[in-house]
């Protein structure tokens, strides 16, 4: 891959949310690859490129834990606020946390850690001043240097996400030894069931794009965009 | 795989289960007609056993009904066939106007002599001919079903109405869409089938996958639009888990965990025997069913810590086994774990914990289920008192061989300090997280009198010093010094050895004059642990940690037993508290 770039990432706890499970929130096994792009976006991203991943590998034990949370059940509507920026008063904008409280359970991930492969590709709106080296050249930049527009997270906010840059030619981080075991493809390669691929913002509707998610001795594979693989 | 892969995966495996497209339901009486719609007889389909209990049937799927008023297809409770209830219904008659309306609707181009005569009854019935004997006042409520007088099918099991059902289906289907769990396109399930008979959750029902407030919607779509699951794989899930659920042999209670498992394998005597083996790991009443026999004798052997290869090489091998912990939160249900791997695993992992919490001398019943040992986390020791969430970590630790939730050591360590309470399963508890989590070497299983740990030796001498105390005073003194002096004693030492080695003096003095011998006794115990003692390292600490308390428990523990163990060697000479 020329224009590939590998990124450490790790953190305490990760929740890549099942979109079935999202009320009671259960994380996926492995993080997703929107996820993955998520991350990437938060250290360089520009219109005119794209980030696609390659394959994501699993450095640590896929470990579980419940959380429990108290959380809003309402979202701030937008016409209410609207209006009340066209009346210039705040009058029943609030959103009162005591009256509308839920208790949600999370099962989130514990001590994750993956290698993100990834490349990106020039979109139509690059310029004549775009060349994928430029920004190739930006991405690592600023990923040594550990700059990022926003705290990349792993699945949610409130799970921070680390990160380091893996120079080209250098080796992967080490993966935990105990956790090269048939849980993560060690042996035989271990089936995820259908993972969330991305959502495509493009078409009406918003429809989810889903892959057949399997792990080979500790790495999974992401399909290319527009191939078979990516079930829409 | 995912969770409901699997599920629809057991449902799909079970000939047994349902068709798509029909439910289990319990009915309790059959309209019989004639070809021109009017009523041959009423056949009371129930049980004759006292309940009388109604028959399950296989029909058309239920439509979920929450506040609205929505007919089922050629069934119903009566209050919509008929327009009869045993209470008072306010809307009962618009209830069976709606199952009319619907009916006449969709029967209105029906050929099939049984439709047709349906269609005949329900333009001719009025709720005022409902009267015995033809109509006996026990249908009020019931579900009811019909049938031709000519045959004995069930109007519902017709191949007219059978087809008549799928095109039904149909008309409803919204947009196909990829299905999540088989990755198929396919109409997508906007309300997904109730979940029913979660332990603490609503009797009508809880939905595993819903989206009943805005919050936990995304991008505008609306209910089952956020996750697309299909309509067939929706039914799967659901009927799969609903009769694991209903099924003794595929459910146990885990503190709030509802808890259901089911092992895959090709031979279904085999995954019969690993299921009764699960069940009898963590739940007694499972397992007295299984006492004598061959799969006793396994547990037995299990129990024992023999490697299951080594005597049922079937059950290591190739048995994929899944449990699934559910939990009620609001109107919705919550995974508490889910784990999946084969069962040689997992009876390695059940062996660990048992060997975890191998405590001397140990439970007076036996190998105490998981159960009991939440139930001493319990204020009151009631099962409801259970702290939510520890139930279900824990579990998942046990069955995935993880450390423990740090939360079992505090909720223990409150628990002595409020009820001043130290049996066997609670020291068990103590030991078992000392051993996952802290890997410590210093956790015995029985009496170890050359244990130099501060927090063992501290709880050794703290038992000694109410042992003297009983010896001096009896068994009947209204607060002991455990009662009065554990927490203290336990978290901060320092505070409390100096009164409790000044009160025994008084004691002993007592003491010998009592029974001279004891005295002695007791007084070369307590010096052989303060000799373990080692005066330059702070023998006697200010504060001791959660580790340090839970090891005080345990020292305590063994040297308590041991008092009474002795006793029970030479008939004991005063009564046993």
């Amino acid at each position: 891959m020329a224009f590939g770039i590998r990124l450490h990432v790790w953190g305490q706890h990760g929740l890549f949310t099942r979109p079935e499970l999202k009320v009671e929130r259960v994380s996926y096994d492995v993080m997703t690859p929107s996820a993955a792009r998520g991350i990437l976006e938060a250290i360089h991203w520009k219109p005119a490129i794209t980030w696609v991943i390659d394959r994501i590998h699993v450095l640590e034990k896929i470990r579980f834990q419940s959380i429990r949370r108290n959380e809003v059940g309402h979202k701030a509507p937008a016409g209410t606020i609207k209006r009340a920026m066209n009346r210039g008063d705040l009058e029943g904008v609030q959103l009162l946390v005591d009256e509308d409280r839920q208790q949600r359970a999370s099962t989130v991930l514990v001590t994750p850690a993956y290698v993100i492969e990834a490349h990106f590709v020039l979109t139509a709106r690059a310029e004549p001043g775009d060349n994928e080296g430029k920004h190739l050249d930006i991405f690592n930049r600023r990923a040594a240097k550990g700059q990022c527009f926003h705290q990349p997270c792993l699945g949610t906010r409130e799970f921070a996400a680390h990160f380091a840059l893996i120079e080209p030619g250098a080796p992967l981080p080490a993966r935990n030894p105990k956790a090269q075991t048939a849980e993560l493809g060690f042996g035989a390669p271990r089936d995820l069931g259908f993972m969330l691929w991305d959502i495509d913002h493009a078409a009406p509707g918003r429809p989810s794009m889903l892959f057949r998610a399997v792990l080979q001795d500790g790495v999974m594979e992401v399909p290319q965009p527009g191939s078979a693989g990516v079930k829409r | 795989m995912s969770m409901l892969a699997s599920l629809v995966r057991a449902h799909d495996r079970n000939e047994k289960a349902p068709p798509y497209g029909f439910s289990s339901e319990k009915i309790g009486f059959c309209v019989v007609l004639r070809t021109d719609g009017s009523v041959a007889e009423v056949v009371d389909l129930r049980d004759t056993d006292k309940k009388r209990s109604p028959r399950m049937l296989l029909v058309p799927q239920a439509v979920k009904r929450t506040a609205g008023i929505a007919p089922n297809f050629l069934w119903d409770k009566s209050a919509y066939v008929l327009g009869v209830t045993a209470g008072e219904g306010k809307r009962t008659a618009e209830e069976h106007a709606r199952f009319r309306d619907k009916h006449l609707e969709w029967l209105a181009e029906a050929t099939d002599e049984g439709l047709v005569a349906l269609r005949r009854f329900l333009e001719g019935w009025q709720a005022e001919a409902f009267v015995p004997p033809l109509w006996p006042d026990d249908l009020r409520d019931q579900n009811l079903v019909f049938r031709l007088a000519s045959e004995f099918t069930f109007l519902h099991d017709r191949p007219a109405a059978k087809a008549l059902w799928r095109q039904i289906g149909a008309e409803g289907a919204s947009e196909p869409q990829i299905c999540l769990v088989t990755g198929e396109a396919g109409p997508v399930a906007r309300l997904h089938p109730s979940i029913k008979g979660v332990w603490e959750a609503q009797s009508s029902g809880a939905s595993l996958v819903s989206f009943n407030l805005d919050a936990f919607t995304s991008y505008g779509h609306e209910q089952g639009d956020n996750a697309p699951v299909s309509e067939a794989a929706a039914f799967a899930y659901t009927t799969a888990l609903n009769g694991f659920l209903a099924d003794k042999r595929h459910r146990i209670q885990i503190g709030d965990a509802s808890t259901v498992f089911w092992a895959d394998c090709a031979d279904a005597a085999t995954a019969g025997e690993a299921e009764s083996l699960f069940a009898a790991y963590y739940d007694k009443a499972s397992e007295d069913d299984l006492a004598a026999g061959k799969i006793g004798g396994r547990l037995e052997e299990i129990r024992s810590g023999a490697q299951l290869d080594k005597f049922a090489p079937e059950l290591a091998k190739g048995v994929r086994f899944y449990v699934l912990g559910l939990a009620p939160n609001a109107a919705r249900l919550s995974v508490r774990f889910y784990w999946t791997s084969d069962f040689g695993t997992l009876t390695a992992n059940y062996q660990r914990y048992l060997s975890d919490t191998k405590l001397t001398p140990p439970p007076r019943d036996g190998w105490p289920p998981l159960w009991r040992y939440l139930v001493e986390l319990a204020v009151q020791g009631k099962r409801e008192n259970v702290p939510p969430l520890i139930a279900g970590e824990w579990m998942r630790a046990i069955l995935t061989g993880a450390p423990y939730p740090l939360t079992l050591l505090s909720t223990t360590l409150m628990r002595i300090r409020a009820d001043g309470e130290v049996n066997a399963l609670r020291a068990a508890i103590l030991k078992s997280v000392l051993i996952r989590n802290f890997k410590s070497k210093e956790a015995p299983v029985a009496l170890d009198p050359a244990n130099t740990n501060k927090g063992y030796m501290l709880g050794r001498l703290f038992a000694v010093y109410e042992e003297v105390q009983r010896g001096a005073l009896g068994g009947n003194v209204n607060a002991t010094i455990k009662d009065k002096f554990y927490g203290a004693a336990s978290a901060t030492p320092q505070k409390v050895f100096r009164t409790l080695d000044a009160g025994s003096q008084n004691h002993f003095s007592k003491l010998r004059k009592q029974s001279p011998g004891r005295a002695v006794n007791l007084e070369k115990l307590l010096t052989s642990i303060t000799d373990l003692m080692d005066p330059g390292n702070d023998p006697i600490p200010a504060s001791l940690n959660a580790a340090e308390q839970a090891l005080f428990g345990i020292g305590y523990y063994h040297q308590r037993s041991d008092f009474f163990r002795k006793h029970d060697d030479k008939t004991s000479e005063e009564p046993v508290k």
